[in-house]
């Protein structure tokens, strides 16, 4: 049983960890549209306004899309005063009631909104609201599920973790998923 | 019990329920959403609450989403972590601590200007922290600084990215008091108010930022003249002499003309920040290539640093939203504006009581956290009472800064210590910090007292 939850973890990291190596790309991509539309009007003073539209989109569809990664990575700003010198154990306690009482509700409560909301949006075949922006409002709209799905499952993941961890099996654990010894955790960063 | 009693008690709770809840340690972006569901629920119960009032989550993320302002942020970090990650900003802070060596407290002044410097890079507290705690306190320990001076300046110039612009803090401070001031500007039957943009606040907080420069070296100096022994020079050996020149043509003047062009083109109103920081953000990559450190592997670890980083931002900004929704809906608003607008001294008293806050809670939460969740339900009182939103976009933002310096718990003091030698105790950075705590308390006394010095600027610019 417990193999079984470690399977589904690991496969969960594997997913955000490819979106998140690929869709991270996309930080360069704003960067070079960005400064494409800069050269052009600075230098060129022309404009092209789905290009305006286009990094600033991009921006949306980058960190809506990373978020799981970023949680599986742990870049997510906790608040650690008792979390940082915490044994594993509470570690796992404090994942776990986190997971179940915040994480969760929150997604449920994203989607929930969120669904009407896109499919409303590809109704429509909605598209930018700017005059001569880009079209496809829809799909930006669709990465707020794309968010929801990827961060819940990374939730999911660190709730295997967690239970994990409490029976005592976290050779099941991968390094890179592991809760850092007090070492580790008190020392360097 | 009437309902808008009710609503208001639940507001209150929910504040402090919050921030006990975050006290779990669990991602701070989840638990603040999570923790205002649950606020939500019991306000359902009690037929104050309608979890309809939610649907506008969607709208607002898709805001977040498309905000062109907020591009700025991702493209700064960028760049800043570029600088890092190509060891540009390394190069630096060794070259100007070369430069400057060779005279007393010579190296501290090095630690100022860099940290002044490099404040694009670190929106987020910590990395500029733990990048000179690396560099600079041992190489000022090897030239003989008393331990505590050199953590103390370290720290504090850690922190100056709070407020130096291109601060991304203030690029969200400056988004949320523009939508804040117009609708209080149209309440006050005022239908074409000022706009306040990133690029005002900026400029609001450029002479500040450079006040508290002037405050920090002050002090360097004046450790140099009148106490020698805790900042001796490190003479050149004749070697380095002979390069020093070298290096500063490259190492130094490029990564300072990059910085003074972005900087200069946003205060000059040449273009707008988000312009000017993917401009910053190309150079910092032709910088990189020009010193054949642009290998794959680099620009791929700037991008991954990027959109992580971004993102942890953006999801507290989604988290914080349904916490400002509940609140409101609650009649929270109505009761901060009571007990705001009740207070002795009117305005000035707010304000006060506002920092006061803000400060405690900069021992417990980060920066974004903090403004996310405090001044969408006071600025738009403040902002009532009179205030100037620029000066205290600035005011919050120098607050928070000297918060992020306070013994025992400030987050800068954490980051040093994370990576200071065993030789120097935790005491000792608590008390090198405190001279430099005391001008920070300095520059928010004349802040106050001379608001001009944060809204003349703007004034004159735009």
């Amino acid at each position: 049983m417990l193999t079984i939850l470690a399977a589904i973890m690991r496969s969960i990291n594997a997913l955000n960890k490819v979106v998140g190596k690929t869709f991270a790309w996309l930080s360069l991509a704003v960067v070079l549209v960005c400064f494409a539309v800069v050269v052009e009007r600075y230098l060129f003073s022309t404009t092209r306004l789905w290009m305006q539209d286009l990094y600033v989109w991009l921006n949306g569809v980058m960190f809506t899309a990373v978020a799981g990664f970023a949680l599986f990575r742990e870049d997510h700003v906790r608040v650690d005063i008792f979390y940082r010198p915490a044994s594993p154990t509470k570690k796992a306690i404090a994942d776990l009631v986190g997971v179940c009482l915040f994480l969760f509700p929150f997604m449920f409560a994203i989607y929930y909104i969120g669904l009407p909301y896109v499919q409303r949006s590809w109704r429509l075949m909605e598209n930018s609201a700017n005059v001569g922006g880009m079209p496809g409002l829809y799909v930006l709209k669709t990465f707020i599920l794309v968010f929801v799905a990827l961060v819940a499952l990374q939730g999911l993941a660190m709730a295997i973790r967690s239970i994990l961890v409490l029976a005592k099996r976290e050779d099941l654990v991968p390094k890179d998923f592991s809760y850092p010894t007090i070492a580790q955790a008190t020392g360097k960063e | 019990m009437d309902y808008v009693l009710i609503g208001e008690i639940l507001a209150g709770l929910m504040f402090f329920g919050v921030i006990g809840m975050l006290m779990l340690g669990f991602p701070v972006a989840f638990s603040l959403a999570g923790t205002s569901l649950i606020f939500g629920a019991i306000g359902y119960y009690f037929e104050v609450f309608d979890f309809s009032n939610l649907a506008s989550l969607a709208g607002r993320y898709i805001g977040f989403m498309t905000n062109e302002v907020l591009v700025a942020v991702p493209l700064f970090v960028f760049m800043g972590v570029m600088l890092e990650r190509s060891k540009i900003a390394e190069e630096l802070l060794l070259t100007m601590g070369k430069l400057f060596g060779n005279v007393r407290g010579g190296l501290g002044i090095s630690v100022i200007l860099v940290g002044a410097l490099l404040a694009a890079s670190t929106g987020v507290v910590g990395a500029t922290v733990v990048t000179m705690g690396l560099i600079s306190l041992p190489a000022m320990l090897r030239a003989g600084y008393d331990p505590k001076l050199a953590s103390g300046v370290i720290c504090a110039s850690g922190t100056l990215g709070q407020i130096i612009p291109p601060s991304t803090v203030l690029i969200f401070m400056a988004d949320m008091l523009a939508g804040i001031n117009s609708q209080v500007q149209m309440s006050k039957g005022n239908f074409a108010p000022t706009p306040v943009s990133v690029g005002d606040l900026f400029a609001g907080a450029f002479i500040p930022g450079m006040l508290l420069v002037l405050l920090y070296l002050g002090w360097m100096v004046f450790k140099a003249i009148f106490d020698p022994k805790s900042c001796p020079a490190t003479p050149f050996s004749t070697e380095e002499k002979k390069g020093i020149l070298k290096e500063v043509i490259t190492a130094m003047v490029p990564p300072l003309l990059l910085i003074i062009a972005v900087l200069g083109s946003i205060l000059g109103g040449i273009a707008t920040p988000t312009e000017a920081a993917s401009v910053g953000a190309v150079g910092a990559t032709v910088l990189a290539a020009l010193r054949w450190r642009l290998s794959l592997r680099v620009l791929r670890e700037a991008a991954i640093s990027t959109a992580t980083i971004t993102s942890m931002i953006f999801i507290i900004l989604f988290g914080a939203s349904v916490f400002s929704i509940v609140f409101r809906q609650m009649g929270g608003d109505n009761l901060v504006h009571e007990f705001l607008s009740g207070l002795p001294g009117g305005a000035m008293g707010a304000m006060i009581v506002v920092m006061l806050i803000m400060f405690v809670l900069g021992f417990i939460l980060d920066t974004f956290e903090i403004i996310f969740i405090v001044i969408p339900i006071t600025a738009p009182v403040l902002l009532m009472l009179g205030l100037d939103p620029i000066w205290l976009g600035v005011m919050v933002g120098v607050n928070l800064q000297t918060s992020f310096l306070t013994p025992p718990f400030g987050f800068s003091l954490f980051y040093l210590r994370s990576v200071a030698p065993n030789s120097i105790s935790t005491g000792m950075i608590y008390k090198g910090v405190i001279p430099f705590v005391c001008l920070q308390i300095l520059a928010i006394a004349l802040l106050f007292i001379f608001p001009e010095l944060a809204t003349w600027l703007p004034k004159i610019l735009y």
